[in-house]
Protein backbone atom coordinates (compact mmCIF):
# COMPACT_ATOMS: atom_id res chain seq x y z
CA UNK A 1 0.00 0.00 0.00
CA UNK A 2 0.84 3.85 -0.49
CA UNK A 3 2.51 4.84 2.41
CA UNK A 4 1.46 8.50 2.02
CA UNK A 5 -2.23 7.48 0.97
CA UNK A 6 -2.63 5.77 4.95
CA UNK A 7 -3.99 9.20 6.77
CA UNK A 8 -6.97 9.21 4.02
CA UNK A 9 -7.60 5.81 4.48
CA UNK A 10 -7.81 6.36 7.83
CA UNK A 11 -9.56 9.47 7.68
CA UNK A 12 -12.35 8.40 5.17
CA UNK A 13 -11.68 4.40 4.96
CA UNK A 14 -15.20 4.36 3.27
CA UNK A 15 -14.58 6.96 0.45
CA UNK A 16 -11.04 5.37 -0.28
CA UNK A 17 -12.55 1.52 -0.37
CA UNK A 18 -15.07 3.11 -2.62
CA UNK A 19 -12.81 4.42 -4.89
CA UNK A 20 -10.47 1.40 -5.52
CA UNK A 21 -13.18 -1.52 -6.19
CA UNK A 22 -15.35 0.48 -8.74
CA UNK A 23 -17.27 -2.37 -10.36
CA UNK A 24 -18.57 -1.69 -14.05
CA UNK A 25 -21.93 -3.70 -14.08
CA UNK A 26 -21.14 -4.99 -18.05
CA UNK A 27 -24.22 -4.01 -19.68
CA UNK A 28 -23.84 -3.39 -23.41
CA UNK A 29 -25.30 -0.68 -25.18
CA UNK A 30 -24.40 0.60 -28.62
CA UNK A 31 -21.23 -0.03 -30.42
CA UNK A 32 -18.97 1.38 -27.39
CA UNK A 33 -19.28 -1.53 -25.69
CA UNK A 34 -16.51 -3.28 -28.29
CA UNK A 35 -13.91 -1.47 -26.57
CA UNK A 36 -14.38 -2.95 -22.99
CA UNK A 37 -13.42 -6.48 -23.53
CA UNK A 38 -9.82 -4.66 -24.54
CA UNK A 39 -10.02 -2.79 -21.57
CA UNK A 40 -10.95 -5.50 -19.01
CA UNK A 41 -8.40 -8.39 -20.76
CA UNK A 42 -5.08 -8.41 -20.61
CA UNK A 43 -3.55 -5.86 -22.37
CA UNK A 44 -5.11 -2.50 -20.69
CA UNK A 45 -6.09 -5.32 -17.28
CA UNK A 46 -8.62 -2.93 -15.92
CA UNK A 47 -8.34 -4.43 -12.24
CA UNK A 48 -5.45 -2.74 -11.94
CA UNK A 49 -7.67 0.43 -11.20
CA UNK A 50 -10.04 -2.27 -9.53
CA UNK A 51 -12.28 -1.76 -11.96
CA UNK A 52 -13.91 -5.25 -12.78
CA UNK A 53 -17.46 -6.38 -14.78
CA UNK A 54 -19.55 -7.71 -12.92
CA UNK A 55 -23.18 -9.72 -14.07
CA UNK A 56 -25.91 -8.30 -12.24
CA UNK A 57 -26.74 -4.59 -10.91
CA UNK A 58 -26.75 -5.70 -7.40
CA UNK A 59 -23.15 -6.13 -7.30
CA UNK A 60 -21.81 -2.51 -8.81
CA UNK A 61 -21.62 0.50 -8.35
CA UNK A 62 -20.30 1.89 -11.94
CA UNK A 63 -21.99 2.08 -14.74
CA UNK A 64 -20.57 3.12 -18.09
CA UNK A 65 -23.23 3.69 -20.83
CA UNK A 66 -21.41 2.50 -23.91
CA UNK A 67 -22.72 4.20 -27.30
CA UNK A 68 -25.83 5.37 -28.60
CA UNK A 69 -29.23 5.02 -26.33
CA UNK A 70 -31.95 3.78 -27.77
CA UNK A 71 -35.90 4.56 -26.50
CA UNK A 72 -36.15 0.59 -25.55
CA UNK A 73 -32.52 0.74 -24.20
CA UNK A 74 -33.43 4.00 -21.60
CA UNK A 75 -35.85 1.88 -20.09
CA UNK A 76 -33.55 -1.27 -19.33
CA UNK A 77 -30.63 1.51 -18.43
CA UNK A 78 -33.20 2.74 -15.74
CA UNK A 79 -34.73 0.09 -14.41
CA UNK A 80 -30.65 -1.32 -14.40
CA UNK A 81 -29.69 1.87 -12.50
CA UNK A 82 -32.54 1.75 -9.78
CA UNK A 83 -31.54 -1.52 -8.83
CA UNK A 84 -27.41 -0.89 -7.77
CA UNK A 85 -27.19 -0.13 -4.58
CA UNK A 86 -25.68 3.05 -3.47
CA UNK A 87 -22.86 4.86 -3.79
CA UNK A 88 -23.13 4.64 -7.48
CA UNK A 89 -21.26 6.37 -10.45
CA UNK A 90 -22.39 6.80 -14.04
CA UNK A 91 -20.26 7.22 -16.99
CA UNK A 92 -21.05 8.24 -20.67
CA UNK A 93 -18.68 6.69 -22.87
CA UNK A 94 -18.64 8.39 -26.40
CA UNK A 95 -20.30 11.02 -27.85
CA UNK A 96 -23.61 9.42 -28.75
CA UNK A 97 -25.00 9.82 -24.48
CA UNK A 98 -23.46 13.39 -24.54
CA UNK A 99 -25.47 15.32 -27.43
CA UNK A 100 -26.69 12.35 -30.26
CA UNK A 101 -23.14 12.18 -31.74
CA UNK A 102 -24.32 10.68 -35.20
CA UNK A 103 -27.86 10.33 -34.55
CA UNK A 104 -29.17 14.19 -33.23
CA UNK A 105 -31.61 13.54 -35.88
CA UNK A 106 -32.91 9.98 -35.26
CA UNK A 107 -36.10 9.15 -34.54
CA UNK A 108 -35.41 6.96 -31.80
CA UNK A 109 -32.77 7.75 -30.05
CA UNK A 110 -32.12 9.63 -27.11
CA UNK A 111 -30.04 12.36 -27.26
CA UNK A 112 -28.63 14.04 -23.63
CA UNK A 113 -28.80 11.27 -21.42
CA UNK A 114 -28.35 13.42 -18.37
CA UNK A 115 -31.66 14.60 -18.77
CA UNK A 116 -33.00 10.36 -17.75
CA UNK A 117 -30.32 9.00 -15.23
CA UNK A 118 -27.53 11.80 -13.35
CA UNK A 119 -24.18 10.89 -14.92
CA UNK A 120 -20.88 11.95 -13.23
CA UNK A 121 -18.68 11.93 -16.25
CA UNK A 122 -18.55 11.82 -19.75
CA UNK A 123 -15.15 10.09 -22.44
CA UNK A 124 -16.10 11.80 -25.91
CA UNK A 125 -15.10 10.45 -29.01
CA UNK A 126 -15.88 8.27 -31.19
CA UNK A 127 -14.85 5.47 -30.47
CA UNK A 128 -12.30 6.51 -27.14
CA UNK A 129 -9.70 4.39 -26.83
CA UNK A 130 -9.56 2.08 -23.58
CA UNK A 131 -7.06 4.84 -22.35
CA UNK A 132 -10.03 6.92 -22.12
CA UNK A 133 -11.57 4.57 -20.10
CA UNK A 134 -8.91 4.60 -17.47
CA UNK A 135 -8.46 8.32 -17.79
CA UNK A 136 -11.81 8.42 -16.69
CA UNK A 137 -11.22 6.07 -13.71
CA UNK A 138 -8.52 8.02 -12.49
CA UNK A 139 -11.02 11.73 -12.76
CA UNK A 140 -13.68 9.65 -11.09
CA UNK A 141 -11.20 9.19 -8.22
CA UNK A 142 -10.56 12.87 -7.63
CA UNK A 143 -14.06 13.89 -8.13
CA UNK A 144 -14.91 10.42 -5.35
CA UNK A 145 -12.31 12.45 -3.02
CA UNK A 146 -13.91 15.76 -3.51
CA UNK A 147 -17.74 14.48 -2.65
CA UNK A 148 -18.35 15.73 -6.46
CA UNK A 149 -19.54 12.46 -7.75
CA UNK A 150 -22.72 13.20 -6.01
CA UNK A 151 -24.89 11.69 -8.83
CA UNK A 152 -27.04 9.12 -7.06
CA UNK A 153 -27.74 11.64 -4.64
CA UNK A 154 -28.66 14.25 -7.16
CA UNK A 155 -31.02 11.70 -8.56
CA UNK A 156 -32.85 11.14 -5.00
CA UNK A 157 -33.06 14.99 -4.44
CA UNK A 158 -34.74 15.79 -7.81
CA UNK A 159 -36.22 12.18 -8.68
CA UNK A 160 -39.59 13.90 -9.70
CA UNK A 161 -37.96 15.80 -12.43
CA UNK A 162 -36.22 12.60 -13.53
CA UNK A 163 -39.28 10.72 -13.45
CA UNK A 164 -41.22 13.42 -15.09
CA UNK A 165 -38.39 13.16 -18.34
CA UNK A 166 -38.53 9.61 -18.49
CA UNK A 167 -42.31 9.12 -18.41
CA UNK A 168 -42.41 11.85 -21.33
CA UNK A 169 -40.19 9.69 -23.51
CA UNK A 170 -41.41 5.97 -22.72
CA UNK A 171 -44.85 6.87 -21.77
CA UNK A 172 -46.61 4.78 -18.48
CA UNK A 173 -43.38 3.51 -16.39
CA UNK A 174 -44.75 0.04 -15.44
CA UNK A 175 -42.76 0.31 -12.13
CA UNK A 176 -42.89 2.04 -8.84
CA UNK A 177 -41.09 5.10 -8.46
CA UNK A 178 -37.64 4.57 -6.67
CA UNK A 179 -38.08 7.42 -4.15
CA UNK A 180 -41.28 9.43 -3.61
CA UNK A 181 -41.88 12.19 -5.83
CA UNK A 182 -43.37 15.33 -4.60
CA UNK A 183 -47.48 16.52 -5.49
CA UNK A 184 -47.31 13.55 -8.10
CA UNK A 185 -49.11 10.78 -6.42
CA UNK A 186 -50.90 12.41 -3.30
CA UNK B 1 -24.76 -22.05 -63.72
CA UNK B 2 -24.78 -19.32 -66.26
CA UNK B 3 -26.95 -21.87 -68.41
CA UNK B 4 -29.08 -22.83 -65.36
CA UNK B 5 -29.66 -19.39 -64.77
CA UNK B 6 -30.60 -19.02 -68.11
CA UNK B 7 -32.94 -22.52 -68.09
CA UNK B 8 -34.86 -20.42 -65.45
CA UNK B 9 -35.53 -17.35 -66.59
CA UNK B 10 -36.86 -19.46 -70.07
CA UNK B 11 -39.19 -21.56 -67.25
CA UNK B 12 -40.38 -18.37 -65.68
CA UNK B 13 -41.22 -16.10 -68.54
CA UNK B 14 -43.32 -18.93 -69.94
CA UNK B 15 -44.80 -19.87 -66.66
CA UNK B 16 -45.64 -16.22 -65.79
CA UNK B 17 -47.62 -13.23 -68.19
CA UNK B 18 -45.87 -9.84 -68.04
CA UNK B 19 -42.79 -9.94 -65.34
CA UNK B 20 -39.72 -8.68 -66.71
CA UNK B 21 -36.41 -10.85 -66.11
CA UNK B 22 -33.10 -9.68 -66.06
CA UNK B 23 -29.48 -10.88 -65.17
CA UNK B 24 -27.28 -7.98 -64.22
CA UNK B 25 -24.28 -10.51 -62.97
CA UNK B 26 -24.34 -13.97 -63.18
CA UNK B 27 -24.75 -14.83 -59.73
CA UNK B 28 -28.17 -12.38 -59.92
CA UNK B 29 -31.05 -12.15 -61.17
CA UNK B 30 -34.20 -9.40 -60.66
CA UNK B 31 -37.33 -9.97 -61.63
CA UNK B 32 -40.22 -7.13 -61.30
CA UNK B 33 -43.55 -8.87 -61.40
CA UNK B 34 -47.26 -7.74 -60.98
CA UNK B 35 -48.24 -8.07 -57.20
CA UNK B 36 -51.26 -10.69 -57.80
CA UNK B 37 -48.10 -12.84 -58.94
CA UNK B 38 -46.00 -13.15 -55.73
CA UNK B 39 -47.32 -15.64 -53.99
CA UNK B 40 -47.62 -18.14 -57.19
CA UNK B 41 -43.65 -17.05 -58.15
CA UNK B 42 -42.43 -17.64 -54.52
CA UNK B 43 -44.23 -20.96 -54.99
CA UNK B 44 -42.49 -22.00 -58.29
CA UNK B 45 -39.12 -20.61 -56.92
CA UNK B 46 -39.32 -21.99 -54.01
CA UNK B 47 -39.78 -26.05 -55.88
CA UNK B 48 -36.53 -25.12 -58.12
CA UNK B 49 -35.03 -25.43 -54.65
CA UNK B 50 -34.47 -21.56 -53.68
CA UNK B 51 -35.49 -22.44 -50.17
CA UNK B 52 -34.40 -19.52 -47.99
CA UNK B 53 -35.63 -16.31 -48.14
CA UNK B 54 -32.96 -14.38 -46.95
CA UNK B 55 -34.90 -11.02 -46.53
CA UNK B 56 -38.11 -9.13 -47.29
CA UNK B 57 -36.92 -5.27 -47.77
CA UNK B 58 -39.31 -2.15 -48.93
CA UNK B 59 -38.71 0.96 -50.81
CA UNK B 60 -40.60 4.48 -50.68
CA UNK B 61 -40.63 5.87 -53.71
CA UNK B 62 -42.39 8.90 -52.86
CA UNK B 63 -42.65 10.52 -56.35
CA UNK B 64 -44.45 7.92 -57.61
CA UNK B 65 -46.50 7.04 -55.06
CA UNK B 66 -45.34 3.24 -54.50
CA UNK B 67 -44.23 1.42 -52.68
CA UNK B 68 -41.32 -1.51 -53.76
CA UNK B 69 -41.26 -4.77 -52.23
CA UNK B 70 -38.18 -6.83 -52.32
CA UNK B 71 -38.20 -10.83 -51.85
CA UNK B 72 -34.20 -12.08 -51.69
CA UNK B 73 -34.29 -15.59 -52.15
CA UNK B 74 -31.07 -17.86 -52.01
CA UNK B 75 -30.59 -21.72 -52.15
CA UNK B 76 -29.06 -23.72 -49.23
CA UNK B 77 -28.14 -26.74 -52.03
CA UNK B 78 -25.15 -24.41 -53.55
CA UNK B 79 -23.23 -25.15 -50.57
CA UNK B 80 -23.04 -28.83 -51.55
CA UNK B 81 -19.80 -29.57 -53.01
CA UNK B 82 -21.47 -29.86 -56.99
CA UNK B 83 -21.24 -26.11 -56.97
CA UNK B 84 -18.67 -23.31 -55.56
CA UNK B 85 -19.27 -20.42 -53.23
CA UNK B 86 -18.42 -18.46 -56.43
CA UNK B 87 -21.53 -19.53 -58.03
CA UNK B 88 -24.54 -18.83 -55.45
CA UNK B 89 -27.20 -17.25 -57.41
CA UNK B 90 -29.51 -14.86 -55.72
CA UNK B 91 -32.52 -14.04 -56.77
CA UNK B 92 -34.47 -10.75 -56.21
CA UNK B 93 -38.29 -10.30 -56.83
CA UNK B 94 -39.63 -7.16 -57.00
CA UNK B 95 -43.04 -5.55 -56.88
CA UNK B 96 -44.97 -2.74 -56.17
CA UNK B 97 -47.70 -1.06 -54.67
CA UNK B 98 -49.76 2.01 -53.79
CA UNK B 99 -49.06 4.19 -51.38
CA UNK B 100 -51.99 5.33 -50.47
CA UNK B 101 -53.67 2.03 -49.32
CA UNK B 102 -50.29 0.07 -48.69
CA UNK B 103 -51.73 -3.65 -48.13
CA UNK B 104 -50.40 -6.57 -49.41
CA UNK B 105 -50.98 -10.34 -48.81
CA UNK B 106 -48.48 -12.16 -46.18
CA UNK B 107 -45.89 -14.64 -47.74
CA UNK B 108 -45.74 -16.77 -44.63
CA UNK B 109 -48.05 -19.76 -46.37
CA UNK B 110 -44.98 -20.35 -49.21
CA UNK B 111 -42.08 -19.15 -46.72
CA UNK B 112 -42.72 -19.34 -42.62
CA UNK B 113 -39.66 -16.95 -41.59
CA UNK B 114 -41.15 -14.33 -43.55
CA UNK B 115 -43.12 -13.30 -40.09
CA UNK B 116 -40.52 -10.82 -38.36
CA UNK B 117 -39.57 -9.12 -41.65
CA UNK B 118 -43.57 -8.49 -42.32
CA UNK B 119 -43.89 -7.38 -39.05
CA UNK B 120 -41.10 -5.06 -39.03
CA UNK B 121 -42.41 -3.78 -42.23
CA UNK B 122 -45.51 -2.89 -40.78
CA UNK B 123 -43.77 -1.18 -37.68
CA UNK B 124 -41.49 1.00 -40.20
CA UNK B 125 -43.43 1.45 -43.09
CA UNK B 126 -46.53 0.69 -42.07
CA UNK B 127 -47.58 -1.53 -44.79
CA UNK B 128 -50.57 -3.71 -43.84
CA UNK B 129 -50.01 -7.72 -44.67
CA UNK B 130 -53.39 -9.56 -45.00
CA UNK B 131 -53.48 -12.75 -43.19
CA UNK B 132 -50.59 -12.18 -40.45
CA UNK B 133 -51.17 -13.46 -37.22
CA UNK B 134 -49.73 -11.06 -34.94
CA UNK B 135 -48.67 -7.76 -36.33
CA UNK B 136 -47.63 -6.41 -32.97
CA UNK B 137 -44.62 -3.76 -32.03
CA UNK B 138 -41.24 -5.25 -32.86
CA UNK B 139 -38.92 -2.63 -32.56
CA UNK B 140 -40.28 0.42 -31.83
CA UNK B 141 -41.04 1.66 -28.16
CA UNK B 142 -42.74 4.80 -28.81
CA UNK B 143 -45.61 5.01 -30.80
CA UNK B 144 -45.56 7.50 -34.50
CA UNK B 145 -48.37 9.29 -36.33
CA UNK B 146 -46.22 8.56 -39.77
CA UNK B 147 -44.39 5.51 -39.70
CA UNK B 148 -41.10 6.32 -39.26
CA UNK B 149 -39.06 4.72 -42.24
CA UNK B 150 -41.18 6.59 -44.49
CA UNK B 151 -39.83 9.77 -46.93
CA UNK B 152 -42.85 11.86 -45.78
CA UNK B 153 -41.52 11.35 -41.84
CA UNK B 154 -39.41 14.64 -41.19
CA UNK B 155 -36.62 12.99 -38.80
CA UNK B 156 -35.89 16.88 -37.42
CA UNK B 157 -39.02 18.05 -36.16
CA UNK B 158 -39.45 15.04 -34.76
CA UNK B 159 -36.51 15.53 -32.69
CA UNK B 160 -37.32 19.12 -32.48
CA UNK B 161 -40.56 18.30 -31.27
CA UNK B 162 -39.95 15.47 -28.99
CA UNK B 163 -36.14 14.99 -27.87
CA UNK B 164 -35.56 18.44 -27.55
CA UNK B 165 -38.96 20.07 -25.27
CA UNK B 166 -37.27 18.08 -22.37
CA UNK B 167 -35.42 19.74 -20.17
CA UNK B 168 -32.22 19.55 -18.62
CA UNK B 169 -32.48 18.62 -14.92
CA UNK B 170 -30.02 21.23 -13.85
CA UNK B 171 -31.89 24.00 -15.39
CA UNK B 172 -35.23 23.49 -14.23
CA UNK B 173 -33.76 23.94 -10.87
CA UNK B 174 -31.83 26.91 -11.03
Amino acid sequence: MDRNKITKWLKSPGKMSNKYSLWAIYFCTGCGIIEIPPVITSRWDAERFGVIPVATPRQANLFMITGYVSVKTLRAIIRTYEQMPEPKYTVGFGSCPINGGMYWDSYNTIKHLDKYIPVDGWIAGCMPRPEAVFVAVTHLWTLIDKGMANGYVKYREKYTLYRNNQEKVLGELDWQPLYPTDGKDE
Amino acid sequence: MVKMNKLLKEQLESAFKGIRISIPEDTRMIIHAKKEQVLTILKFIQNKAYDHLALISCVDWIEEGEFELVYIMSSYLQGNNKYTGKEKVNITLKTRITRKNPEFVTVISVFENAEPYEREIHELFGINFKGHPRLTPLLLEREYEIPPFRKDFDTRKYVEQVFDTIPFVEDKKE
